[in-house]
């Protein structure tokens, strides 16, 4: 699996090109804030099950809070 | 898969919405006024002045609208024919959208900051400025409408 680093910008113009945005972080921070639209599939259970809730055609953009 | 690596904090300090119960904080990013008197740093003081009217505060900004430096009262009153770039404060501090207001006002309690703070994004664009009477009474104005929701 390629994995290429995005702007706030690039990803943007990815969303309303229909991507869908996964926020890896735990659900206590999912719920505190996150970004519009995101799903919450924390790292830990991040594995073939969980990631069947996404749309395999369409663009995956993942977060987590900073670069740290 | 698309490693979006900046994360959210880099979304958030470019000013972009948020979702969740963070909705209900007040972010400076959302209440900043963006209505800040602005020049370039080779405006000279008498044009800004005659520009500025009644503010008491002009941000010194490149063509992009990043921070170069700031202007307060004492540059303002300076020789009309200097540019702004010979006499502002060159790197203020500033403050990134995503800061709560309560974070904003201890910093200004803790400093003694009375005056415009100003909100840039993390690359330095001016979002707009809030001063300490305007984060002292909407702060207070928020805890008046919680007080009166839980009673």
């Amino acid at each position: 699996m390629s994995t290429q680093v995005f702007s706030v910008s690039e990803v943007k113009q990815l969303l309303e090109q229909g991507a869908q945005l996964v926020d890896v972080l735990s659900e206590a921070e999912f719920e505190h804030d996150h970004l519009p639209g995101a799903i919450n599939i924390p790292l830990k259970q991040l594995d073939a099950s969980t990631a069947a809730r996404l749309d395999r055609d369409r663009p995956v953009i993942v977060y987590c809070n900073d670069f740290g | 898969m698309i490693d979006y690596k900046p994360g959210k904090q880099a979304w958030y300090e470019d000013n972009e919405p948020r979702e969740g119960k963070a909705v209900d904080e007040i972010w400076i990013g959302d209440v900043a006024g963006s209505d800040v008197p602005t020049c370039s740093p080779t405006e000279t003081i008498g044009d800004i002045r005659r520009r500025t009217g009644g503010w008491d505060t002009c941000v010194v900004v490149d063509s992009k609208g990043v921070v170069l430096g700031l202007l307060r009262k004492k540059e303002l009153d300076a020789d009309p024919k200097a540019t702004a770039e010979q006499v502002m404060r060159p790197g203020p501090k500033t403050f990134r959208p995503n800061v709560t207001l309560e974070e904003l006002l201890k910093s200004m309690r803790d400093h003694e900051i009375q005056t415009n703070s100003l909100v840039t994004t993390a690359e330095g664009r001016l979002l707009g400025v809030i001063s300490r009477a305007d984060a002292e009474a909407t702060l207070a104005h928020e805890q008046a409408a919680e007080t009166r929701t839980d009673s």
